[in-house]
């Protein structure tokens, strides 16, 4: 590989890392998985780097009973292997255990992923389904962001050159049930041809929805998130042909490509096959 | 820039550019049992380890080696015999390419605490075999497992 004039910073808290970033064409870099290969392919070719892998207060990983906080820095490996995060929210404990293979989820980190925007990426339809908000700090202000609101295309997010991911928050809600199912027809490690996130919250009889979220990856240009799933799940219990409609909606939500995991109209009928079994896995969980 | 980490057991002081690869880092210093084979970090075939996990070194800045400690197949072969004389045993290995990324994966198997053989092959799903032998390899590494 060329040598190269790279700058190469290693802070170690975090506002010497919002320091660092202040010069033109500088990246954050995480765990590196995903850095590495744009860097190979020249597809980018910044003037400094900044790892944050020394900086310890991005690598809290925190649960009570009304929250989960995770670190930008925590590992996926890290995430999957969580106990009260398997419990609590089971959905985004498998994505992170499907993500690649056991290279790739012990090195890259949720900061880092939820930034690379790939929109055929596991972890974003499991956390948008548990309504996660993504903490920024820039040199001067901070701020929340829904995930949901955080993508704008392949690639892009709403991060300001400057802006740093510190942590991802996820609320914790009684009786609310979530899920991520895939599907690839590939090898294991691959990106899924769609995977759909789902939570279903139910009121305090413990049969009636109050709330239904669903989002699904590889089936756009962004995470899609289904609107209309909330529309057609609350208030009803759930049944298997309300959940066959409410999963039916997301054909008109989807806008896939054709490519090798599949056609357009593949992927547009598996994410409706997908989207049901997501919504279903969260009457059972 | 100077990068300072543990290789095999050894600290290492290296004046390389910290945004070449592992790989050819390693490779460079004539460990060439790491082997390159997708580049991609999808076949293992470069696996290195890295403070316990399987790392691929193909996709790994060699920046983010900085006060880690790396094991390479050569040195874990000195460190971890038995677990090359289970591949042996069991002759885990045909043409001999993923060899190396399998034997390294087998011996960071701990990071994810794989016990069960269904946790054992969902785990070494990530290193490939194109002459697919993998029923060996599979052999192998729950033997490692089950006297460790």
């Amino acid at each position: 590989m060329q040598s190269t004039d790279t700058e190469f910073l290693i802070p170690t808290s975090v506002s010497e890392a919002l320091r660092n970033i202040a010069k033109e064409d500088a990246i954050f870099l995480g765990g590196g998985t995903s850095t590495a290969l744009l860097y190979k392919t020249r597809m980018i070719e910044p003037a400094r780097v900044v790892w944050l892998g020394n900086v310890g207060e991005l690598k809290g990983m925190f649960a009570s009973p009304t929250e989960v906080k995770i670190g930008s820095m925590v590992t996926m490996a890290e995430i999957a292997a969580d106990r009260e995060i398997a419990r609590l929210l089971p959905g985004v404990s498998s994505a992170a255990g499907v993500i690649g293979n056991a290279r790739v989820r012990a090195m890259a980190t949720l900061g880092g992923a939820l930034a690379h925007a790939d929109p055929r990426q596991d972890l974003p339809p499991a956390l948008i389904a548990v309504d996660a908000k993504v903490s920024v700090r820039g040199g001067s202000s901070s701020r929340e962001i829904n995930l949901s609101d955080f993508y704008e295309g392949f690639l892009e997010t709403v991060l300001a050159p400057d802006e740093l991911i510190t942590e991802v928050t996820i609320p914790i809600i009684p009786n609310r049930h979530s899920s991520y199912l895939r599907y690839t027809p590939t090898s294991e490690g691959d990106y899924p041809t769609v995977g759909a996130g789902a939570s279903l919250t139910f009121n305090g009889d413990g049969k009636s929805i109050s709330t239904a979220k669903l989002a699904l990856c590889g089936v756009g240009a962004v995470p899609i998130v289904s609107s209309e799933a909330n529309l057609v799940l609350a208030g009803t219990t759930g049944d298997d042909s309300v959940l066959r409609r409410a999963a039916d909606m997301v054909r008109e939500a989807v806008d896939p490509q054709d490519d090798e995991r599949g056609s357009a109209d593949y992927k547009r009928d598996m994410a409706v096959v997908f989207a049901y079994r997501a919504l279903k896995a969260c009457l059972v969980s | 820039m100077n990068i300072n980490f543990t290789l095999n057991g050894k600290g290492m002081e290296l004046d390389v550019d910290p945004m070449a690869l592992a790989l050819d880092v390693i490779r460079g210093l004539s460990l060439t049992g790491t082997k390159e084979g997708c580049g991609v970090g999808v076949c293992g075939a470069c696996t290195i380890m890295v403070n316990g996990s399987p790392v691929s070194s193909c996709i790994c800045l060699v920046g983010t080696l900085v006060d880690k400690d790396v094991w390479t197949i050569e040195g874990l072969a000195e460190k971890m015999p038995e677990l090359i004389d289970s591949f042996v045993e069991h002759e885990g290995m045909q043409c001999g390419i993923c060899t190396p990324g399998q034997i390294v994966a087998a011996a960071s198997i701990d990071s994810v605490g794989a016990s069960s053989p269904e946790e054992v092959k969902k785990y070494m799903a990530g290193n490939l075999c194109r002459c697919t032998g993998y029923q060996t390899i599979l052999s192998a590494v729950e033997d490692h497992v089950a006297v460790n």
